[in-house]
């Protein structure tokens, strides 16, 4: 028993360092961790990690740090992955984005842009969930470790899925039924689409997901393990009482450490998400109705521009196209990093199912309804993928005795994660489009410094203070935050020297991109003089003048 | 020397006072007040968190079954956040009985609501103690949890350093208020020393004021017409960190009570929000108090000043979370507390006062389903015990002159700035205008303590009344049983039911075997509604106030028969028939 312990564990080892060299799959979390390890052991002047917290499953929340000295002094920006459990590819992306990083500081542009700035990631913001992807029975779950009573009758995770075929993926089971909703799709009849009653269609079959109803309160698989979903939690739009969503705002471990982390991190400008919403492939549009009310719903026009030119630089750089529109869901993170947090907040969930011509070959034909299981079926078709749909077969189904139930449909996680063997490419293209987005960083800079003679001893410095960046050195809805800091511009004069006008010592609000601002002193005495000026956001500058 | 002297002195004789007032027999009781306590309390003085805390053990030590001291967690620089359980611990389960929540001094400066919350505690045990038979049957049925001071640090900070009445609202985590990178660099300045934070003045031929010739404590503004002799300049201080600006960046800046879970907005939409709901430590340790305490029916919070009885919506935006149902609960309660209390007025805060997002009250009752009051403390109206209108500025001054002694006022004095030169300091005391003089404060106490029992008395009160048994036949057996609840609070507000917030109340029937169970919605014209799972197990969204519900079992064998109720928030009851 003991040497077959021992022989596992050498095995395990052995497994854990093929994958360290050639990612097969998706990263749990132990595999997830050691990528993290090897990272620092292999980039030690560059790579800095930790654990931010455990969740209450007991898995770490890490963040890794890249970049070079005082990294909370640099501007920065986050990237968060994982902030959807179902979305492993979000976590890929997130580490991707640090390993991919990290093999390019042999190039001198990565070396200076880590001496300029400082990245923060977050690899797995859902670690409990995730590891579903891995489970013996396989379903998507969105929820940490935390016990919740997700249909709030006093019983907790009393009813979730049950594998009733057998085949250790949880998918779907639809049952022949009058009162039933759905139809077979005429594209294609794999997949089950609404009936339209405004068009006289009757429904055929009732569609739920895999399981029993284990309570026996009419409703199926509605309070299974996995509580509190991240996306789900933050404190914008925030759905109290909704399943998933918690009590209150911010009320998870994880929610709490990144947004403590994260409040204190006064030099980050932008954050980037790894996950559901997109406002990358097409930016947000400026409402004013968005802002014109106490609660701000939207972006303002400022914001918004900056986000367009983003997103103009994300299509050109990714190359992606044909993206999904998205809607965000209350409690969602990267919404919150805009209206809450006040950063710049741009989001995508990286790979969405391509869309494809229909192949005459296959006698394929234009398809005639709207239905993301027949795309993402045909899709699959054309990539030669023909082992993630199981056929539709007929079981008994306790609680509808006498009736036709059938299982079958889409493995879990498939529609928003593409086979492992694509993800290398998406982590470089989106690599590539964070450092993109490093170069349009708001950037202090002292232009044009006059000194004139104005009488004996009497010197007037004019002087300004431009940010040479595309983007703002803060954000409009920042503007009266606390979290986010004023640019201190600061005169240093000794003892022989006064100032006439102007102030020693001033605060510059919010600088839009290639924005300036002129400021002018009257000095009296003579020497040198230094004006120093600079926030967390922006870097700072020093220049030295001579009365 | 001479003042350590005089000190002992005032000391002893203060002792002997007491040890004198404790002999029964020199005593008579004055009406309503406990006429021997075995804790001595003075309530016309204010107490920092060391004397606070020493109250709190004395009460547990001199009633341990009435009784019971903890700490919620901790503040921000440590302290513990002291409860006490207050309930006669001989009949039932504390924290199953419907219970009333209590806190004081959430806002910093606030202090007063701390005394107001502890003579609650003290008047209860010591009034039980002396054997008054509405407070013992009120703890039998019902438990109190009383924290003094929910922001303890802050408290002691206006107590013992320099502050004006208004400062500290906050907590004292560290905040960088002008957004400079520098936290705490230029607060409030006690330039002469003594413990106030009060005005500056500075003679100005083009000041915009001038003293009053009725009272020359008193700054007033000149007309358009008229030419000043003085100019305001703010409070004691001085430009710390040289930024131009004076008192800017002093302790902490957040507002406690805009950190709570429901309706919360961030800072640059509700001035005073820190991180995120529960972000402050003391809130989040009261939030996981009441998390573990689901008995909690009914709350109270106390801040100053206005005479007001608050409830929520704090915001218009929350308009339709507070329902017609529960309103009308609201409206019985404060409605009966303006009688109790004069000068104050039973008001809704989004529209009667300002708008407040993540406030404590809205929580309570948004994220809970708790009937909560927050009552502003003190009010103009019991200086001369009329309506202070338009002379409320005049009779701070009057008051002060002809009922405390001119105890309330820093006499002008002048001081040498180093920005402003020559100005005078004077103004009123940080203990006056927001707190209650001595005199006041022990009645004022009564009366907010005699509106929480009234709170308190109407949380559910529920019982099993009629238990009816019918042979139907073939060996069945229909026992009905009437659950009342005789109190004006139902156990779930409507709020409650909406959302599913706490579980239902579960009306359970043991002896003989359960074939079917059901709600009876007509009892004369049999109108019914069956529960078909787990029929001996009647689940109930909510029993209403001052109202009943009847349920039904169809049961084999058996005759004798226990009906039980259990919920949350309106307690346990039981009777056999």
């Amino acid at each position: 028993m003991k040497k077959l312990y021992l022989f596992n564990l050498f095995f395990t080892l052995l497994l854990c360092n093929a994958f360290a060299q050639s990612q097969q799959d998706y990263s749990n979390n132990a595999n997830l961790a050691q990528r993290i390890k090897a990272l620092a052991q292999k980039y030690p002047q560059w790579v800095k990690t930790k654990s931010l917290t455990q969740t209450t499953g007991g898995k770490d929340i890490w963040m890794l740090t890249l970049g070079s000295g005082q990294t909370e002094n640099k501007p920065a920006i986050a990237v968060v992955g994982g902030v959807e459990g179902k979305h492993l590819l979000g976590v890929e992306m997130a580490i991707g984005f640090a390993e991919k990083l990290m093999a390019s500081t042999t190039t001198d542009s990565i070396k200076n842009l880590l001496t300029k700035q400082t990245f923060y990631v977050f690899p797995n913001m859902s670690p409990d969930a995730t590891e579903q992807y891995f489970a013996k029975i396989k379903s998507e779950r969105s929820g940490n470790a935390t016990k919740t009573d997700d249909d709030r009758d006093g019983k907790i995770n009393e009813d979730d899925f049950d594998d009733l075929d057998g085949n250790s993926k949880i998918t779907m089971m639809r049952i022949l039924d009058p009162t039933g909703k759905y139809k077979l799709n005429s594209d294609d009849p794999r997949s089950l689409i609404l009936a339209d009653a405004s068009k006289g269609e009757n429904g055929k079959y009732i569609l739920l997901s895999e399981g029993i109803d284990n309570d026996k309160d009419g409703n199926f698989n509605e309070d299974g393990e996995g509580g509190i979903a991240f996306n789900k939690n933050a404190s914008f739009n925030f759905k109290a009482f909704a399943p998933g969503a918690g009590d209150y705002a911010v009320s998870e471990k994880e929610n709490r450490a990144l947004f403590d982390f994260l409040f204190d991190a006064f030099n980050v400008y932008a954050v980037v998400t790894f996950g559901p919403t997109n406002n990358l492939s097409t930016p947000v549009t400026f409402s004013p109705a968005g802002i014109s009310k106490r609660i701000i719903t939207g972006w303002f026009e400022a914001d918004a521009k900056s986000n367009a030119l983003v997103s103009e630089r994300y299509n050109k750089i990714t190359k992606t196209k044909d993206a999904p529109k998205t809607q965000a869901e209350g409690g969602d993170f990267s919404q919150w990093a805009y209206l809450h947090y006040g950063r710049l907040s741009f989001s995508t969930p990286g790979w969405w199912v391509p869309k494809v011509s229909p192949d005459s070959a296959r006698k394929e034909k234009k398809f005639v309804n709207e239905d993301a299981n027949a795309s993402y079926l045909r899709w699959a078709a054309s990539q030669g993928i023909t082992n993630t749909f199981t056929p539709w077969k007929a079981i008994n189904h306790p609680d509808f005795p006498g009736k036709t139930v059938e299982v079958g449909g889409i493995d879990p996680f498939a529609l928003i994660n593409p086979p492992y063997k694509m993800v290398d490419n998406i982590v470089a293209k989106h690599t590539d489009f964070v450092v993109g987005l490093a170069a349009m960083a708001p950037q202090i800079n002292l232009i044009n410094l006059k000194s004139e003679k104005v009488g004996d001893g009497l010197t007037r410095v004019t002087l300004t203070v431009m940010n040479d960046g595309e983007l703002p050195t803060y954000t409009k809805i920042g503007d009266r935050s606390y979290f986010l800091k004023k640019i201190i511009v600061k005169l240093n004069t000794n003892n022989n020297q006064t100032v006439i006008s102007g102030r020693k010592t001033q605060s510059l609000e919010s600088i839009p991109a290639k924005g300036f601002n002129e400021l002018t002193w009257l000095i009296k005495g003579n020497g040198k003089i230094t004006i120093d000026a600079g926030s967390p956001t922006t870097g700072s500058k020093s220049i030295e003048v001579s009365l | 020397m001479r003042i350590k002297h005089t000190i002992l002195l005032a000391a002893m004789i203060l002792c002997a006072g007491i040890l004198k007032a404790q002999k029964p027999e020199n005593v008579i009781a004055a009406v309503g007040s406990p006429p021997n306590p075995k804790v001595a309390v003075s309530w016309n003085r204010y107490n920092d968190y060391t004397a606070i805390t020493d109250i709190c053990k004395r009460l547990a030590a001199a009633y341990p079954n009435l009784v019971k001291l903890e700490s919620m967690g901790k503040s921000f620089q440590g302290k513990d956040l002291w409860v006490m359980t207050i309930t006669d611990n001989k009949i039932g389960n504390p924290d199953k009985k419907p219970a009333m929540y209590i806190d004081g001094n959430i806002h910093s400066n606030e202090i007063q609501g701390s005394e107001f919350a502890l003579y609650t505690a003290w008047y209860l045990v010591e009034m039980h103690g002396a054997g008054n038979k509405s407070i013992q049957s009120l703890l039998a049925d019902k438990t109190f949890y009383i924290a003094p001071t929910i922001n303890p640090d802050a408290r002691d900070n206006f107590i013992h350093q320099a502050n004006t009445a208004n400062s500290p609202r906050t907590g004292l985590i560290p905040i960088d208020n002008d957004r400079d990178g520098f936290t705490n660099e230029d607060g409030f300045d006690d330039l002469d020393g003594d413990g106030h934070i009060v005005m500056m003045r500075r003679k100005s031929a083009t000041g915009k004021y001038k003293v009053d010739p009725t009272d020359p404590r008193r700054m007033i503004m000149v007309g358009n017409d008229e030419k000043g002799e003085y100019e305001l300049l703010g409070s004691e201080g001085i430009d710390n960190d040289g930024d131009g600006f004076v008192n800017e960046d002093g302790e902490g800046a957040y507002d406690p009570n805009r950190d709570w879970g429901w309706n919360w907005q961030p800072n640059y939409i509700q001035s005073g929000a820190y991180k995120y709901p529960f972000s402050i430590p003391e809130n989040r340790a009261i939030l996981d108090f009441v998390m573990k305490h689901p008995n909690i029916a009914a709350a109270q919070s106390y801040h100053n000043n206005g005479g007001m009885i608050l409830r929520g919506p704090g915001a218009l935006e929350d308009l339709d979370t507070y329902n017609a149902a529960d309103v009308r609960v609201y409206d019985a309660l404060g409605k009966k507390g303006e009688e109790m209390l004069p000068g104050y007025r039973y008001l809704v805060v989004y529209k009667d006062l300002y708008s407040v997002f993540g406030g404590e009250l809205d929580w309570f009752y948004g994220g809970r389903g708790i009937y909560t009051f927050s009552n502003e403390l003190w009010t103009g109206y019991s200086m001369y015990n009329k309506t202070d209108g338009e002379n409320s500025q005049n009779q701070t001054y009057t008051f002060d002159k002809d009922l405390l002694m001119n105890d309330a006022f820093v006499n002008w004095h002048p001081f040498k700035h180093p920005t402003y030169g020559d100005i005078e300091i004077g103004g009123f005391k940080k203990t006056y205008t927001r707190l209650h003089p001595g005199f006041l404060l022990e009645s004022d106490a009564h009366r907010n303590m005699a509106f929480s029992v009234y709170h308190a008395y109407n949380t559910p009160k529920l019982a099993v009344g009629e238990i009816e048994v019918k042979e139907i036949g073939n060996g069945l057996k229909q026992v009905t049983a009437v659950v009342t609840n005789e109190r004006m609070i139902p156990t779930h507000s409507s709020q409650d039911v909406k959302n599913n917030i706490e579980v239902p109340d579960v009306i359970t029937l043991t002896g003989g075997t359960v074939v079917a169970g059901m709600i009876v919605n007509n009892r004369d014209m049999g109108f019914t509604t069956e529960q078909k799972i787990d029929p001996a197990n009647i689940k109930i969204d909510n029993i209403a106030g001052n109202s009943f519900v009847t349920v039904r079992w169809i049961v084999k064998g058996g005759s004798k028969f226990t009906v039980a109720v259990s919920s949350k928030k309106g307690g346990e009851a039981s009777k056999t028939n």
